[in-house]
């Protein structure tokens, strides 16, 4: 038997090269470290202009003197997991900024922090409770009949609900890596969620700790995001601008409301159980969620590499909808880099505005009874899903049109993008 | 000193005339206690009085008890219990010791074996024999002492803060478990690494720096993560501990509750009662100011 030879002194060599460098770097990062560092987040200025128990909604000031200003407003409803500032992440990185550039009058949702006694607050609390007097106020304060609706994730089905439900008070509606097929195998959650005993969980925590949602969420990718990370931190520690953007991600990430106890039950049991809302077989309030109710315009948007909210779990929606104006876009990242990453800066808020624009034209007072018959158009039709008999009506489809980052190729990724394309 | 098959001659020992003789000598010294003390105060004399009856009830009490052990058939008795107590605690000793020995064989079992347990990127069968062995060790000879029925007034209490260490003692296995589990990806990680690494170095093509070497490994831990994580005995052992931390919390609950009753503090129970009345007449109170056209709006400052 032969033996390798390992050129053990070439080896060293570098090692004692690497371990210089290291000292070295180590001497920079403590100035960085021990110097004054701004990390805030949301910094862009906002009001305060409604308040309901926990809930609170943002108006940000926009640009007035932009090409052109949206007449309706846009009220951007999150998830109940982590919190809205993923928005505004950093002053470069900004959605906020961008929609508020390009003119649209702006309202986000701050769900706030849950305590005890928001644990038996369901989904109808939050949908025909919280979201529907937001709406009432909004339209009250601008004098329109309808506004535009956005949602995030979970936020984004909640916007589903609320839009099939009061489709009189929706103009436009843009759905973003939301859920609305859970009957799919090709993302963890909805792999771990289909056991998960959620009687027991409520009567265990009351409300899901934010803690554990995490620890579950860094259990989805451990090589990247409980590892790489921080190896990633380490080797630019001594960057004061890497050092800020890194600790507002962190300081983003672990900020996670616990969910309110009858959310989450519901939310599992309905959804990832039953699959119930791809089928409009979901009640709330009494009333059935029916998807053929949706009728305004949709733009749903999803991330090809998202391991939250996979392609799967969001494409069926445009599908299943009673709109006829209704697009899938297919973005290459992850689930939070549509947001952050500086590679979708320019596919992502400035189409999302330019698709409100185009559709903005109509006078905003239209009454709330009078029909629009929308434009049939699918931009981006449907890759070929993994489907599963979810009853819901299956529109002709074909591919989803997946947008690539014009920018510099893998290689060039900064850690930041890195980390948001693995979430 | 006696053999396990001659037990000690409890009652022939020099234990029985001692407690007589023992017994003598205080109901003596209590006689001789005068049973008013002139510098006592007359306030204390019932007291007083009462205690020196009590002592002697006692005393007596020991006599009789002295003489009736002084009896063979009695001393026989007793020295047959106290000869059974080495037995009983034996008996729990060697539970213990047996329970050690087989921890320790599947141990050597599983040292034996390291290496052999399962291929590259495959997660099917996973060997977690010391794990289970150690739930059953556990659940076989351990639990039963804390299953052992408590009695009296505080029955109740002790059976709850014997659940509350019987379901720690679950959860902590199950974890135990499940972390071996996660542990995992990185042993094999580093077996595919190695391999990689001497394949490599065969074709003369060694990594630059550690960054590539580490970027390598990444993948690999990656992958055998991704597959990890699709396997059923993950999802069981994650749902499992889950379960198992699930009951842990519910039975420290329980068991904090009678604490907390002690003490003039709300308990969480009494809590979720008061917040799903308060939510429901909440919600009450919203649907009446809708219908009033009440605005739900509570801001009086704009921030």
């Amino acid at each position: 038997m032969t033996e390798t030879k390992i050129p053990l002194d070439l080896i060293l060599e570098r090692m004692a090269e690497d371990a210089e460098k290291a000292r070295q770097r180590a001497s920079r990062a403590s100035d960085v470290l021990l110097g004054e560092l701004h990390y805030e987040l949301g910094s862009t200025p906002y009001e305060i202009v409604y308040e309901e128990d926990r809930v609170k909604v943002k108006h940000y000031f926009r640009n007035e003197n932009a090409d052109r200003t949206l007449k309706a407003p846009l009220l951007v409803v999150y998830a109940l997991i982590n919190r809205e500032t993923m928005l505004d992440l950093q002053p470069d990185r900004s959605v906020v900024k961008t929609f508020l550039q390009e003119g649209i009058d702006l309202y986000m949702v701050d769900w706030g922090y849950p305590t005890s006694k928001d644990r038996f607050l369901t989904i109808d609390d939050h949908v025909n409770g919280y979201m529907d007097n937001i709406v009432d106020f909004i339209r009250r304060k601008h004098g329109v009949p309808k506004i535009n609706l956005m949602g995030i994730c979970m936020g984004g089905s909640f916007s589903v609900m609320y839009a099939s439900l009061h489709p009189e008070k929706i103009k436009n509606l843009i759905t973003t890596v939301t859920p609305s097929n859970f009957d799919t195998d090709k993302g963890l959650l909805h792999v771990w969620m289909k056991d998960v005993d959620t009687d027991r969980m409520v009567r265990t925590f009351g409300n899901i700790p934010g803690d554990l949602m995490n620890f579950g969420f860094l259990l989805l990718n451990p090589a990247r995001l409980m590892i790489d990370k921080y190896v990633g931190f380490m080797e630019n520690m001594d960057n004061k601008e890497f050092v800020e953007n890194f600790v507002r991600m962190e300081r983003w990430i672990f900020d996670s409301p616990d969910v309110p106890g009858e959310t989450f039950r519901q939310f599992v049991d309905d959804c990832y159980k039953k699959n119930l809302l791809i089928q409009s077989k979901m009640f709330l309030g009494g009333k059935r969620v029916d998807l053929k109710k949706l009728t305004m315009p949709l733009l749903n948007f999803f991330g090809e590499y998202d391991h939250l909210v996979p392609p799967e779990a969001c494409n069926q929606l445009t599908g299943a909808v009673g709109s006829k104006d209704a697009q899938d876009v297919c973005l290459e990242t992850g689930h939070i880099g549509i947001y952050v990453s500086s590679k979708f800066q320019r596919q992502f808020a400035p189409r999302i505005a330019q698709w409100l624009k185009e559709r903005d034209q109509e006078d905003a007072a239209e009454p709330p009874s009078a029909k629009r018959k929308p434009d049939v158009k699918r931009e981006a039709p449907l890759k070929k899903p993994s489907v599963r008999k979810t009853g819901a009506r299956q529109k002709a489809s074909s591919a989803a049109k997946i947008i690539r980052p014009k920018t510099a190729g893998k290689d060039k990724q900064s850690l930041i993008q890195k980390i948001a394309e693995a979430i | 000193m006696a053999d396990a098959g001659n037990p000690f001659p409890f009652h022939e020992s020099s234990v029985f005339p001692w407690l007589k003789t023992a017994a003598d000598m205080w109901l003596n010294l209590a006689k001789t206690l005068p049973p008013n003390s002139d510098t006592t105060l007359k306030t204390q004399t019932a007291v007083q009085n009462r205690f020196t009856q009590q002592l002697e009830t006692s005393l007596n009490l020991f006599k009789s008890f002295s003489r009736m052990m002084n009896e063979p058939e009695s001393a026989s008795a007793t020295a047959n219990t106290m000869n059974a107590l080495p037995e009983i605690f034996l008996k729990m000793a060697g539970s213990g010791f047996e329970a050690a020995m087989q921890i320790q064989n599947h141990l050597m079992e599983k040292a034996a074996r390291i290496g052999k347990r399962t291929e590259a990127y495959n997660f099917d069968n996973l060997d977690q024999e010391v794990f289970r062995a150690l739930s059953e060790v556990y659940e076989k000879e351990l639990r039963q002492y804390l299953k052992i029925p408590p009695l009296g007034l505080t029955r109740f209490y002790q059976e709850r803060f014997n659940e509350m260490l019987d379901k720690h003692n679950l959860f902590e296995t199950t974890l135990a478990e499940f972390l071996s589990i996660l542990y995992l990806p990185m042993e094999k990680s580093f077996n595919v690494l190695q391999e990689k690494l001497k394949q490599r170095t065969e074709e003369g093509n060694i990594p630059h720096d550690v960054k590539e070497s580490y970027a390598m490994w990444l993948k690999i831990l990656e992958g055998h993560y991704m597959n990890l994580f699709k396997s059923k005995e993950y999802t069981d052992a994650l749902h499992r501990t889950l379960n198992k931390l699930e009951d842990f919390l519910i039975a420290k609950n329980e068991a904090m509750r009678d604490f907390l009753q002690l003490l003039p503090v709300v308990t969480q129970k009494d809590m979720d009662e008061m917040y799903k009345e308060f939510h429901l007449l909440k919600k009450r109170v919203k649907a009446l100011e809708k219908k009033a056209g009440i605005s739900p709006n509570t801001l009086t400052v704009v921030k």
